[in-house]
């Protein structure tokens, strides 16, 4: 954990020096210290460039896609346990698809002049397909088949299948938008602001928290649902808090940065190789693993690249060997 | 203590399951439940443990109802040994067994010295100790519903359910489990109901027997009393011949071979 956090701290120090202007990394510490402890002498030392491009630019990016990558692995965390399935990840219920589905109206009808309205809509999106596979899947009478993982799991690709024919619809009609909803699909964190890190932030600090708080009945979970019941899980209040609180990240997540898939499932599964399947100790380790991945993924795009590609691309280059490799090596263990 | 089930009827849609069924259970007693396949036992011991809400009628714990107690009180009293024992994550023993003390270890706190040592003991008596750190899906099925046995006695409830607890245990290990449950029965004045496909293994080791059929007791009372040629024809629609035992002290049933 604190070996994690290092090396995320690290990563962070280094994206900040990496970039069309390289700054030397004595500066940035430098800087920072001066920040923090508002000392005006250092701060005064320093270039205007430098400062304009460590907190206007690069601090804002790096910080939002730190804790978009977090969000995404503890909510994807938190999917595989309550559909007790390594194969699901943030977007199960069709999420993402919502997202899009509302960014992309927001997109047609060129709403993107008022600033917030695309991420609003896709938030907007995102939520509503989640209360509509949650009351699909939902029965009052039968507690074995209500939210069970496979009624939940085939109302989110239902939903999510209905959402991509309308996304279809929607490139088809927009003609010249054709382009952005396409990009924006498919990911950046190209200028992102602080308003964007903060308000991923508040969703990733409330989502841990109520994470951790249920994280142990989350753990019983995995007993199936007669076993947790009877050892004093309240199953559809948790099954119903947990669902909801990891597509709540999930959507912050995409409205702030478009859909960056991969992290979400990649990364708790990697993760429990090494913490074992106890989310207590999971779903901690999976956030900063996953802040770190997602990080990584976009200072190669953003600084070592020549051209930016899609990060929802790169976290599938980066990080799918490693997966592949990790997964084939515990095969045989 | 009490457990009264008072005129309970449950479907899942048209079809009764359960239907007016009145009994009542008492603590220091051993009580199994007999009857063919899809007679209602299992759900009979879901409504219990309060899974699963009856359609009409009444379940209490020295009056109070099972409903009325959050899961958590409820789990404090009941425990419960089930026949999904399948566990999907790769948790390893002794933090599986450690799971059967949930209900006593409030939230962000790790378990205490009373917790390690009641698993610990627990653990010894089972004979699962030696299994303790391996993960417990790569064990065997009769070793996993030990492990699972060894859960629910470290509930330390007064009343405990088991729902064919012993099907995939060897003979060694279901008598030893048995006489586990018997001594608890006897000493610790603890309430067991339990769920039997074995007539002969029924009627060794519990005092009273109840017979379901299609969701109604055909039977109910004093194992010796209640096990006869014709209760077995009626519940069962097999002949046999019933009778008293001098090396299990009780009586067994046996079948006629053609």
């Amino acid at each position: 954990m604190v070996l994690f956090s290092l090396f995320l701290v690290m990563m962070i120090l280094l994206s900040l020096s990496m970039g069309y202007i390289h700054i030397p990394m004595m500066d940035i510490v430098n800087i920072l210290y001066g920040k923090i402890s508002s000392n005006q002498t250092i701060l005064e030392n320093t270039s205007a460039t430098h400062l304009a491009v460590i907190f206007d630019v690069r601090l804002p990016r790096i910080l939002t896609c730190a804790v978009v990558g977090a969000a995404l692995a503890v909510s994807g965390g938190l999917f595989q346990g309550i559909l007790l399935n390594p194969l699901a990840d943030p977007y199960t219920l069709g999420v993402s698809a919502g997202a899009a589905f509302g960014a992309s109206i927001a997109i047609l009808l060129n709403l993107s002049a008022a600033y917030v309205s695309v991420p609003a809509f896709a938030f907007t999106g995102a939520c509503t397909t989640l209360f509509v596979v949650i009351f699909l899947s939902y029965s009052s009478k039968n507690p074995m088949s209500g939210l069970s993982s496979n009624n939940l799991i085939l109302s989110g690709i239902i939903v999510a299948a209905i959402l991509s024919a309308g996304i279809s619809f929607l490139k088809f009609i927009a003609n010249e938008q054709v382009s952005v909803i396409i990009f924006w699909l498919m990911g950046s964190f190209a200028s992102k602001t602080w308003f964007d890190f903060i308000a991923v932030m508040i969703f990733l600090i409330i989502g841990l928290f109520i994470s951790m708080f249920f994280a142990r009945d989350l753990n019983l979970i995995s007993l199936g649902a007669k076993s947790a019941t009877s050892l004093g899980v309240d199953l559809k209040k948790v099954t119903i808090i947990l669902l909801i609180t990891g597509s709540m990240m999930a959507a912050i997540c995409v409205s702030v940065s478009g859909i960056i898939g991969f992290v979400g499932l990649l990364v708790p599964h990697t993760i429990r190789f090494i913490t074992g399947p106890d989310n207590r100790k999971l779903l901690p380790l999976s956030m900063i693993a996953g802040a770190f991945l997602l990080l990584f993924a976009d200072t190669i795009t953003r600084a070592v690249l020549p051209h930016e590609i899609p990060i929802g691309v790169l976290t599938a280059l980066t990080g799918g060997p490693v997966f592949c490799w990790i997964f084939k090596k515990n095969r045989f263990k | 203590m009490k457990l009264n089930i008072d005129n309970i009827s449950f479907a899942y849609d048209q079809d009764y399951i359960i239907q007016n069924i009145n009994c009542s259970f008492v603590s220091g007693n051993f009580y199994s439940i007999i009857g063919p396949n899809g007679s209602g036992k299992t759900t009979l011991l879901d409504l219990i443990s309060g899974f699963l809400n009856p359609c009409n009628g009444n379940i209490t714990i020295d009056e109070t109802k099972v409903l009325s107690l959050s899961k958590k009180d409820i789990s404090k009293k009941i425990a419960l040994v089930s026949q999904d024992y399948a566990i999907n994550f790769p948790f390893r023993v002794k933090d599986a067994v450690m799971m059967g003390r949930h209900p006593y270890i409030p939230r962000f706190s790790h378990p205490s010295e009373n917790d390690l040592e009641k698993v610990d003991r627990v653990m010894k008596t089972c004979g699962i100790s030696h299994l303790s750190d391996r993960k417990i899906n790569e064990l065997s099925g009769g070793e996993r519903q030990r492990c699972v046995f060894a859960r629910a006695l470290c509930q330390d409830t007064p009343i405990l359910l088991l729902d064919e607890a012993f099907s995939n245990m060897d003979i060694n290990h279901t008598l030893q489990m048995l006489r586990l449950v018997k001594r608890s029965v006897r000493e610790e004045n603890k309430l067991v109901i339990s769920v039997f496909h074995d007539l002969n293994i029924a009627s060794t080791w519990s005092d009273v027997l109840l017979m379901l059929k299609k969701g109604e007791i055909t039977a109910f009372g004093n194992s010796q009393d209640v096990l006869t040629q014709q209760t077995i024809k009626d519940v069962f629609d097999v002949s046999s011949i019933v009778e008293f035992n001098e090396h299990a002290k009780a009586k067994q049933v046996y079948y006629p071979s053609i």
